[in-house]
């Protein structure tokens, strides 16, 4: 589902061209090599690349020309306050919400500006998970899971359900499997979400503040799912969330975002001790 | 003289049989020859019927116009005469009703015979008459007459409410004779109901598409057919289509009429819930990279389908009632055969009878309705949390409009707001219930 | 049905209140004015042995089926019921002294059962006619008009009494009547579609949805000349059934009045000018 706000304005931001492959891996290695924890190969491109992204929503500029560039491997930790744009720019990535202008590659593919079926191909490479879960309420949570494989897929129906199984195991709810929705807590709910999106084996995982629809007993089971992917599958991982601690302990790189600018991103040591900029300083201290 | 014409009245209750050893009325036309005058008349049948009790109404006419002549009418065991009290002139047509009168209850063909007597005296024989086909009685019949004996039913009767609306003789014969009329409702609906479904879905992904041509087509349809009635509709497609030489069988007709009428209300129910399922349902579908199809037939509908059943079984039940507006242009359904009964019998107990074939039907839909909607709302309430901040705040407005549209359209899902359709509800199907359907919150819930 | 019986007792009773006591004062109402009016023309005292009962005192409530042009239909403009039997009850009601009202139009097969209930109407005039089942229901007057039935179909469909007597044709008539009945006893093997309505019936028959109809000869001509030029009259039934006004069983005293009032517009000459102005000549 595309975006429903449309936009005729006449003040879209003129941006330039997207770069070239190899002109983008060179700058970002070059900008990037002291922000982040990430281990750099020879040769090696950014797998996600946002150049310029600006989205407004009517006349709200909700994202005003980020750019940032995600390695592969690498787990991307996006904090700031409520309405930094942080969400809008992890949906542009999979186009749940279509950019007003600016670029936004995977694997050096331009995603933006696609026909519909070439997006739905796109969406396979970036997986989701939810704030509020979304969880598919008439089918079981093995069914859940089985569900994108079999129908995108088209993964037999036997090796679905050993993946879904796997999967459920991997996030502690085999027991679970053929419960409903409505009969799982919210945290179960949520690692059901995330075993959904892990079966279909993407490149890049966005979290959209996965804990924060969640009571606060509940939060640290899917923190736990969360970590031991970033720790343990190599995945990309893009993560919108609040939990410093969290963030801190599994980021290689801390994204600090306010009013739909990029303020600061580095390290989590060097973000969360010693940030740079004020803002960043104040809103941890709020938070902290 | 030459005989026109022997009929008997059909005295079966609720059909159209003559039977025997029951009252009946015969009524025989004959007309007078140009040279003679008629006397008297005697009418006989074979052994077996009587005149006994009878009593004859006659009518002498010259032409279209009446001829004031009376006369006496004498009955003996199987055979009645009429003596006239003037003779009756040439050309003359004569019509005997003899009301009171009995076949043989063997039933069987049978032929009214016997003779006239002309002015000067003589005796002539009559043609016998074409046949008259008289059943036996019936088992229905024999029950009838035997209620007819008994006390109780007579007191019973005596009421004048009781007698006027649940006499049992007539409620018994209603029965039997309404049921190829329930056949008739019942089979227009369930007949109807399949290809309304289809067509509701149909305009309502018309009138939820993104093309606005589409989506007027649809939205005139449903408004046209929503905002005028049924019976109109009845009206203009029973008389209209045969005047543009169109001539579809009337039950086949009613079906179409019944399965357009109530596809629009359908599409109405099926937008709403269509529009009732959350947009993080679209979203977590686009997720996983389904397309459009993929995500309408195994995400969305599924979830509609569960969510619009008690709506959609309501409008079933308005359906079936509401082909009782077809009796209006003559297809031979419930309402037809009792008001044909009704007025008949001069008698409301066809309505009762026709009542009780109704609700044997819609009781039991609408205690289905009434549990479907209590485990819908069960279910919804364990459904975790709804989103609480941001982009989910515009959505989850949407949903709220969406969901108030279709409670609107015909039920309520969540059970606060069923309260009062359900104490209805409770009301009604009193009778089915071996506990109260209070909702008592037995939420299921994983933790 | 209870209020009705008790509605009809509380008239007798305000009757008789009134006939003794309107010189007393008391309870002046309109109802003790009105019913001392009727008193004095009509003779309905609570003492007198030939007294009758009505739903509104002073007034002959009628009910009656007003599509059956030419006896009763509603005037286009004012909506008022009109036609012959309209004014015939107008006369009887004149000649008894009483006011002449009309209820809402009701459908022809309620009107025997509804003045039967009582309390509704007092008499039903709508070209009912006498039959043997209907006298188990309710008492008719003396008869006041001669009619016959007609078979009516579309110009040139050569259907007969012979070829309509089948399974697949369908012959239409309005519920009740006695066309519903002769159908169901000479045309056994046809397919009988009563309506409620003539109109219909006739609209019907015009357009092809049923084959023929069967209703009282007089309504056809009218409805022909008036309205269906492309039907016609294809067969004159001679019933010689005569019609009778329509009153209640409990009411026999009121039935006698009528009877009284229907011989002296015969013999005064005015129901003789009512069938000239309906029917161009006296029948």
């Amino acid at each position: 589902m595309a975006s429903k706000h449309h936009h005729t304005h006449a003040d879209v931001p003129v941006v330039p061209d997207a770069l070239s492959a190899e002109e983008a891996a060179r700058l970002a290695f070059a900008s990037d090599q002291t922000l982040t924890k990430h281990h750099f190969t020879e040769g090696e491109h950014p797998i996600v690349r946002i150049e310029h992204l600006n989205k407004s929503f009517d006349d709200t500029k909700v994202l005003r020309d980020v750019n940032l560039d995600v390695w592969p491997g690498e787990v991307v930790v996006v904090l700031g306050p409520s309405g930094s744009g942080k969400s809008t720019m992890l949906r542009c990535i999979n186009l749940l919400e279509t950019p007003t202008a600016g670029h936004i590659l995977i694997e050096d593919q331009e995603i933006t500006g696609q026909s519909k079926t070439d997006v739905n191909k796109l969406r396979r490479e970036v997986g989701m998970v939810f704030q509020s879960f979304n969880l598919f309420p008439h089918l079981t949570a093995k069914q859940n899971v089985m569900i994108g494989q079999t129908k995108v897929l088209k993964r037999s129906k036997e090796e679905a359900e050993a993946e879904a199984i796997k999967q459920l195991t991997a996030v502690g709810l085999a027991d679970r499997a053929d419960f409903k929705p409505p009969q799982l807590s919210g945290g179960q709910q949520q690692r059901v979400a995330i075993a959904r999106a892990v079966a279909m084996h993407p490149n890049v995982l966005l979290f959209d503040e996965p804990t924060s629809a969640l009571d606060p007993e509940l939060v640290r089971g899917v923190l736990d799912v969360i970590r031991d992917l970033a720790e343990n599958s190599g995945m990309t991982m893009i993560v919108v969330t609040h939990e410093m601690d969290f963030a801190r302990e599994v980021a290689d790189r801390v994204v600090f975002m306010e009013e739909g600018v990029v303020v600061e991103q580095g390290v989590p040591e060097k973000v969360f001790d010693h940030p740079e900029n004020a803002r960043t300083a104040e809103f941890l201290g709020s938070i902290g | 003289m030459s005989i026109n014409d022997a009929t008997a009245r059909p005295n079966e209750d609720g059909g159209t049989g003559v039977i025997g050893a029951m009252d009946t009325r015969l009524t025989w036309e004959g007309t007078v020859g140009d040279n003679e005058q008629v006397s008297s008349i005697t009418l006989s049948l074979p052994e077996g019927a009587t005149f006994d009790h009878s009593s004859t109404r006659i009518t002498v006419l010259d032409g279209l116009n009446r001829t004031s002549i009376e006369g006496t009418a004498t009955s003996a065991d199987n055979s009645m005469s009429v003596q006239f009290s003037e003779d009756i002139p040439a050309g003359s047509l004569v019509r005997l009703e003899v009301t009171g009168m009995q076949f043989p209850a063997e039933g069987g063909d049978y032929v009214v015979s016997g003779s006239y007597t002309t002015a000067d005296g003589q005796s002539h024989a009559l043609d016998d008459s074409a046949a008259i086909t008289v059943i036996a009685n019936t088992p229905l019949q024999a029950a009838v007459s035997w209620l007819d004996a008994q006390p109780w039913v007579a007191a019973w009767n005596s009421n004048p409410f009781l007698g006027m609306f649940f006499k049992p003789q007539l409620l018994l014969a209603s029965f039997a004779s309404l049921f190829p009329g329930w056949l008739v409702c019942l089979g227009i609906v369930l007949i109807c109901y399949p290809f309304a479904i289809v067509l509701g879905l149909a305009f309502a992904m018309l009138k939820t598409s993104r093309h606005k041509v589409l989506r007027a087509i649809a939205i005139c349809y449903i408004n046209l057919l929503r905002g005028t009635p049924l019976f109109l509709q009845i009206y203009i497609m029973f008389f209209g289509l045969p005047m543009v030489g169109i001539n579809i069988d009337n039950n086949v007709l009613g079906v179409i009429v019944m399965a357009v009428n109530s596809s629009a209300y359908l599409a109405e129910i099926f937008r709403a819930g269509i529009q009732s399922i959350p947009q993080g349902q679209y979203e977590a579908a686009a997720s996983l990279g389904m397309n459009g199809f993929q995500t309408m037939t195994s995400i969305i509908l599924p979830q509609t389908v569960r969510r619009v059943i008690p709506t959609v079984t309501s409008d079933f039940i308005t359906s079936y009632k509401d082909t009782s507006l077809l009796s209006s242009v003559g297809v031979m359904e419930l309402m037809m055969f009792s008001k044909n009964l009704t007025t008949t019998s001069g008698n409301i107990t066809p309505y009762m009878a026709a009542a009780i074939y109704y609700l044997i039907v819609t009781l039991p839909l609408i205690k289905v309705v009434g549990i479907i909607e209590n485990n819908i709302a069960r279910s919804e309430r364990g459904g975790g949390p709804r989103p609480k901040r941001r982009a989910a705040a515009d959505a989850s407005d949407e949903v709220a409009t969406a969901e108030q549209d279709l409670a609107s359209s015909a039920t309520v899902f969540h059970a606060e707001a069923s309260k009062p359709a359900g104490d209805v509800f409770a009301a009604l199907s009193a009778p089915f219930v071996s506990h109260p359907t209070v909702d008592l919150g037995g939420v299921a819930d994983g933790e | 049905m209870k209020n009705s019986m008790s509605r009809r007792q509380f008239i007798l009773a305000a009757g008789a209140l009134a006939g003794s006591a309107v010189l007393a004062g008391c309870g002046g109402s309109s109802t003790s004015s009105s019913s001392a009016s009727t008193d004095s023309s009509s003779a309905s005292t609570s003492s007198s042995d030939d007294s009758y009962t009505l739903v509104k005192d002073g007034t002959l409530t009628v009910v009656a089926e007003l599509g059956f042009a030419p006896f009763e239909y509603m005037d286009d403009k004012t909506g008022d019921p009109e036609g012959f039997d309209v004014d015939v009850i107008k006369a009887v009601a004149d000649k008894m002294g009483l006011q002449c009202e009309y209820l809402p139009n009701q459908k022809f097969d309620t009107l025997v059962p509804l003045i039967k209930q009582g309390g509704k109407a007092d008499v039903s005039i709508a070209a009912i006619t006498i039959t043997d089942v209907r006298e188990e229901s309710v008492d008719f007057s003396e008869p006041y008009l001669d009619s016959n039935q007609a078979i009516v179909a579309l110009k040139g469909s050569a259907e007969t009494r012979e070829t309509l007597n089948d399974a697949s044709k369908q012959v239409v008539c309005q519920g009740g009547t006695t066309g519903d009945d002769w159908i169901t006893e000479k045309l056994p093997n046809a397919t009988r579609v009563p309506v409620d309505d003539v109109t219909a019936a006739l609209t019907g028959v015009q357009t092809g949805l049923y084959n023929a109809m069967v209703v009282d000869l007089p309504v056809a001509k009218y409805m022909l000349t008036n309205s269906f030029s492309d039907l016609e009259i294809v067969e004159e039934i001679a019933t010689g059934e005569q019609y009778g006004i329509a009153v209640s069983k409990d009411n026999p005293n009121l039935t006698k009045a009528i009877n009284k009032a229907l011989e002296d517009i015969k013999s005064d000459g005015t129901m003789d000018s009512i069938e000239t102005k309906w029917f161009g000549s006296t029948i």
